[in-house]
């Protein structure tokens, strides 16, 4: 018995075998960690946020990913934009396979690619590495959820109905590659390259025109601007945004302020105390 | 739609290069870059959060391992001594964080072996916390993050050599020290001036319990006779902390180990359909150097790469709140790639110079359990990972001090020719 340590349950070496056992037979709750996850809870009630943004969210302090826009608070956990967003759909566009030379042949491996979106003004897109398809796709869909950007529509003409273009006529550009978005009636889609489209439509963007130059076979630079095009328009000063702000706090803030103001109230006067004695 | 696409690609596999006519075209080869896939699993244990059923096999005499609310010490006389109970920048006794029992096979010394971690609650500390560990070669830093060990052997004044019986009939064998009235962590070696009952560990305590309450009750407490029994071992009147457990502790949790290993890799698992559509898969002759570069473009930067694999990692069990591995070749799982200590910024353990190995971890989901508020003063890290002295040294000190380090997230995310939002 002097080899083996302690008593009871603890860390080390030894516990693994005793520990979850004896463990579960103080509490059969914890069985269910490992056993009944599949399916029966919800991703988002199984989340527990590491950061504190997503401490936030969970609390439903913040209710919209427009909030996080206006602080340009840094996401990193892909919960808090699913918590945020409804429908939010993701498609696949491309898979491909990448390889390594090694002295023992090739080591392959899958990228994927895919844009999100809800069609309502938010797109995102991620890229991911990984040994395995599923994986790679996986990954690609939570760096794509982290990188969802709002997108502003507006009216080509008589503003009836919801709006279905851009704003105004806006350009993006990346390397060589310059898009320039210019607001199209209804009725006359998205006229534009194959993959920019596609990012359009989960944008949510119906109607547009496009021109673009440069050397848009470099895909990368082509999407890249067409991604910064779309941010842009919440750049654009339209004479609706001549108003004065009026600047709001962050979510970090808001809590402080409330109670410090409650903590000014309750402070009472200092009286004199009886200093301690030392033993 | 995912799911059913996920499982349709599962079966996917590339054809080998004999079966393609034309002589292998020119492939896209990567530059070498590193790959997170390739570490081999350490066998790590998880520790969990979970209400105790009952408060009092928390208690010292047990053993336990826990997190927020009253250490339970494990050397009861013994207790840290002043200077060391403070945080460094605001002189603020620090505050009750967790503590693992994790004893040592093979060595008589390490038979009970506790780690307790205080922490400062001040965000501002902990960020002045940061520039210090950098530099730990000047003697002992002040620091807002302080771990103590504590060990003893199977036979001891203070406990018995036989295993407790958990059957409500186990007794310490010896008191402990008085204990603060107000935080109850502390040793309470001060009294009050004016009824001499009450203890405080430092006059901060003693000027927070004398505005909520000691005022009025130190007159009545002078006429009393009997002493207040708060002391080292639990036996203790837990009323008595009614007012400083609200303020001055987080609260309290048993923490429940179970092993890594033990949780399936949900998505992994499953059917697999094979009806392959390989369709939106390439040929894999012909790569599309174009959407080579799209790709290029959106993936993801070193710290990011690193905060995917660690919600890869931690998704397997979300609810961890410590991760602790003791093996000689074991590393923390890092959010971030920025602020990792490398082997020459890990002192030598303080007492017996030898160096110091990593044990545990203490992930950012406890944050979450003590229920901290969000505003900017309110804690916030990534992880602290602890480094205990690899030979876990005696010395005459009962509570003897390891190393720990902070990873907190940047204020600012500096990401230059991102899209930023």
């Amino acid at each position: 018995m002097a080899e083996r340590g302690g008593f009871g349950r603890g860390f080390g070496g030894r516990g693994d075998g005793e520990g979850g056992r004896g463990g579960r037979g103080r509490g059969g709750g914890r069985g269910d960690r490992r056993g009944g996850r599949r399916g029966n809870k919800s991703e988002e009630e199984k989340w527990v946020p590491v950061t504190k943004l997503g401490r936030l969210v969970k609390s439903g302090n913040i209710t919209s990913l427009e909030q996080i826009y206006l602080h340009s608070l840094p996401v990193k956990e892909h919960q808090i934009v699913d918590a945020l967003t409804k429908d939010l759909k993701d498609e696949v566009m491309k898979i491909t396979p990448v390889q390594k030379q090694t002295r023992a042949g090739q080591r392959t491996r899958f990228k994927a690619f895919v844009v999100v979106g809800d069609g309502n003004g938010h797109v995102g897109l991620g890229v991911k590495c990984a040994k395995e398809v599923a994986t790679a796709i996986r990954g690609a869909i939570i760096l794509a959820k982290l990188s969802v950007i709002p997108v502003r529509r507006g009216y080509w003409g008589n503003k009836i109905g919801l709006p279905h273009t851009v704003p105004c006529k806006v350009t993006g550009k990346c390397g060589s590659v310059t898009v320039r978005m210019v607001p199209a009636p209804r009725g006359a889609g998205i006229v534009a390259a194959r993959v920019p489209k596609k990012v359009l439509q989960f944008a949510g963007i119906e109607d547009v025109f496009t021109s673009s130059r440069g050397s848009t076979k470099t895909l990368g630079n082509f999407v890249k601007a067409t991604f910064d095009c779309l941010m842009k328009t919440y750049g654009f000063l339209t004479p609706d945004f001549w108003m004065e702000t009026r600047f709001s706090n962050s979510p970090y803030q808001q809590y402080t302020d409330l109670l410090s103001k409650q903590a000014t109230k309750a402070i009472l006067p200092p009286t004199e105390e009886i200093p301690p004695v030392e033993v | 739609m995912d799911s059913d696409l996920a499982k349709n690609l599962r079966s996917v596999t590339i054809s080998p290069l004999e079966d393609e006519e034309e002589e292998e075209e020119e492939l896209h080869i990567e530059e070498a870059e590193e790959d997170e896939e390739e570490d081999e699993e350490d066998s790590v244990q998880l520790g969990f959060v979970e209400k105790p059923k009952n408060p009092r096999l928390l208690l010292s005499h047990l053993f336990p391992s826990k997190a927020g609310g009253l250490p339970a010490w494990l050397d009861p006389v013994n207790l840290p001594p002043d200077n060391s109970r403070l945080c460094g920048f605001c002189g603020d006794p620090l505050q009750f964080l967790l503590q693992i029992y994790a004893s040592i096979d093979g060595k008589e010394s390490t038979f009970h072996r506790t780690l307790y971690v205080f922490m400062c609650p001040s965000m501002a500390c902990l960020l002045r916390d940061q520039h210090e560990q950098w530099r730990h070669k000047e003697g002992s830093p002040s620091r807002s993050v302080k771990v103590f060990r504590c060990q003893l052997a199977r036979s001891n004044p203070y406990y018995s050599s036989e295993p407790p019986k958990l059957d409500g009939t186990d007794r310490p064998l010896c008191t402990g020290v008085p204990l603060c009235c107000w935080c109850g962590t502390w040793k309470g070696g001060k009294l009050c001036g004016s009824c001499k009952k009450t203890r405080y560990c430092s006059e901060k305590h003693q000027a927070m319990h004398w505005k909520s309450g000691h005022k009025s009750e130190c007159h009545k407490l002078i006429a009393s006779d009997s002493p207040i029994v708060n002391n080292g071992n639990g036996v203790q009147d837990l009323t008595v902390f009614k007012n400083g457990l609200n303020n001055a502790t987080w609260p309290e949790y048993e923490i429940v180990i179970e092993e890594e290993s033990g949780f399936e890799w949900e998505k992994s698992e499953g059917n697999s359909s094979s009806t392959g559509t390989s369709a939106i898969v390439t040929k894999y002759n012909k790569t599309d150097e174009a959407l080579q570069s799209v790709m290029d473009q959106f993936e993801a930067d070193a710290d990011k790469k690193s905060w995917a694999s660690f919600e890869e990692r931690i998704s397997r069990a979300p609810e961890q709140v410590l991760r602790y591995c003791r093996d000689a070749t074991a590393k923390p799982l890092w959010p971030l790639c920025s602020g990792r200590p490398s082997k020459t910024e890990i002192p030598p353990c303080r007492y017996c110079k030898g160096p110091l190995c990593y044990e545990f971890q203490i992930m950012p989901q406890l944050l979450y359990y003590f229920g901290v508020k969000n505003d900017s003063n309110s804690l916030d890290w990534g992880t602290i990972a602890v480094f205990t002295c690899l030979a876990s040294c005696e010395s005459s000190i009962s509570y003897k001090e390891e190393f720990a380090w902070v990873q907190i997230y940047p204020a600012t995310s500096i990401r230059p020719g991102r899209l930023t939002m």
